[in-house]
């Protein structure tokens, strides 16, 4: 692992809040995510549009 | 692994501040700079050469280029390769750097870091001294610094980063701009806990000071007595995705400090000067023909408040360090000559009556701002009299300091009949009697010969170009 091949001193705790902190930032992401999945579910599609909604979904 | 002592070949000068990392180290020989690498890196520096990673970087600018050299330029016979990189003109340390200049050289990290960890690479240190100027822009230097990352290890110089870049620069935009003399102070990086207590404690409103500074000082203080034998930090997992993301996010908060140049001492000196504009004209013209005089092209302007003086010298062809006392007045400068996009002028902050002494290890990791001083004329205009009256420096001693740094000085005197001297004067006694043209020049002529001295139209001031004897 490379922390252990590191010359210069990590620090338990410097190591240890980057996964705290990746993980809190990873949470609105995450959310997003899920919230573009879930109107994908109820709005349907919008990569792959048939040709009629296509129309229709156009203002 | 046991291996012989390497010896030494006796015309190496290693760098005083090249010994952290085993991998390599820097020297000099015959006055040339060389890098070798040692049998630890030689796979990692091998591998880095031909990832398409460092010719990436090395192209746009961000890190310093190099030619291969024989392995007969070795310093040790252990080395496994040797380079030479490309030399920077002037070294200058972050305690030198205003506040712009830092923040650029965080961002050039976090932007290589960036970039490595897309290729697969992870910067193993993230010290500010291994970023230099180089045509007033950052320029990363230690070529060595890059390991292959596994994925899932935390970045290793995450803390190293938080210390020595973002700490200061919260503290320099949120608390004093003064505070950047902690990283003279502790040439290894401000301590976390310490940056902390000096924040004000709405900085724990902002997400990105609130998680890198406040939370990671408090998790280095709880982890800092663990007894696991470096279990709990053996165990910190994080997937490349996440740690890019952690990057992304310590990226914009160091982008987002501002600091506004202003309410400090000079900042609005220039607007504020006592110069009618036919002196101001005068001025300039006697400026410009004096630095055509020097012969050599680099310029040191001491005290170059915006840098109005720096900017003619540079029209001439010369290169210029527009140092001043303030951090607000060289801030302006750096913005002004990266928004004009050129590289002939870098702005340093340097009080003259205190330069940067030797600091580090034995006092000569960092060297010391006289030791680093080579340039071939120094312009000192309206100077003399902060340090002679502002600072009680005895004019012999300031002409010595002149004359220690530099061949040539181009020196305007401002007397005390002079507005900007009876404002020195006004609050207190007046206990300098050598003070007037007549006393500079004497103790001048002491160190130097006097090539010219002219009057500034319409001003009571003088214009002196000194030669060194």
């Amino acid at each position: 692992m490379s922390e252990l091949l590191a010359y210069i001193d990590p620090g338990s705790g410097s190591l240890i809040i980057q996964v705290v902190i990746a993980s809190i930032i990873a949470i609105p992401i995450f959310f997003r995510s899920q919230i573009s999945r879930l109107s994908r579910t109820i709005r349907g599609p919008k990569e792959e549009p048939t040709p009629v909604d296509d129309v229709a979904s156009r203002d | 692994m046991t291996s012989p002592p390497a010896t030494e070949s006796p015309a190496v000068e290693r760098d005083p501040g090249s010994w952290r990392d085993p991998g390599g180290f820097v020297y000099r020989r015959d006055g040339v700079l060389y890098r070798q690498i040692g049998p630890s890196a030689i796979d990692d520096w091998t591998a880095f050469v031909a990832s398409g990673l460092a010719e990436r970087l090395i192209a746009d600018g961000r890190l310093i280029g190099h030619d291969d050299a024989p392995l007969a330029d070795a310093a040790t016979d252990d080395a496994r390769a040797v380079i030479r990189p490309r030399p920077i003109e002037f070294v200058s340390y972050p305690y030198e750097w205003t506040f712009g200049e830092l923040q650029d050289a965080a961002l050039l990290t976090l932007d290589i870091q960036r970039a490595a960890l897309d290729a697969g690479w992870t910067l193993k240190d993230a010290s500010a001294y291994n970023v230099q100027f180089r045509d007033a822009r950052p320029v990363f230097i230690d070529s060595l610094s890059f390991e292959p990352h596994e994925d899932g290890t935390p970045w290793v110089a995450y803390r190293q980063f938080c210390e020595q870049f973002l700490a200061p620069l919260a503290l320099m935009a949120r608390r004093d701009i003064r505070l950047a003399a902690l990283l003279r102070a502790n040439p290894d990086g401000v301590p976390l806990d310490l940056a902390a207590s000096l924040l004000p404690w709405r900085t724990r409103l902002d997400l990105g000071l609130l998680s890198h500074l406040h939370l990671h000082a408090s998790s280095q203080r709880r982890h800092a007595a663990d007894d696991d034998d470096g279990q709990s930090a053996k165990s910190a997992r994080i997937s490349r995705q996440r740690l890019t993301g952690l990057i992304g996010n310590l990226r914009s908060t160091v982008a987002k400090l501002r600091w506004s140049p202003g309410g400090t001492e000079w900042a609005d000196y220039a607007d504020h000067t006592s110069y009618s504009d036919a002196a101001t004209v005068a001025k300039e013209r006697l400026v410009r023909a004096a630095v055509e005089r020097v012969a050599g092209e680099r310029i040191w302007d001491l005290g170059a408040n915006t840098g109005r003086y720096s900017r003619i010298a540079a029209e001439t062809g010369r290169r210029v360090l527009a140092w001043d006392v303030d951090p607000a007045a060289a801030e302006r400068t750096y913005r002004g000559v990266r928004s004009e996009g050129r590289g002939d002028i870098l702005p340093l902050v340097l009080d003259l009556a205190n330069p940067s002494p030797g600091i580090g290890w034995a006092g000569t990791e960092r060297r010391s701002l006289l030791e680093r001083a080579d340039p071939d004329g120094i312009l000192a205009l309206a100077l003399v009299h902060h340090l002679a009256i502002g600072r009680n420096v005895p004019l012999p001693m300031v002409v010595d300091l002149f004359a220690r740094l530099a061949p040539w000085a181009i020196v305007e005197f401002v007397p005390k009949d002079d507005v900007m001297v009876r404002r020195l004067l006004a609050t207190r006694r007046d206990v300098f009697p050598d003070y007037t043209l007549d006393g500079f020049r004497a103790a001048a002529t002491t160190r130097f010969e006097v090539v010219s001295e002219e009057p500034i139209e319409d001003s009571p001031r003088t214009l002196l170009v000194l030669r060194r004897r």
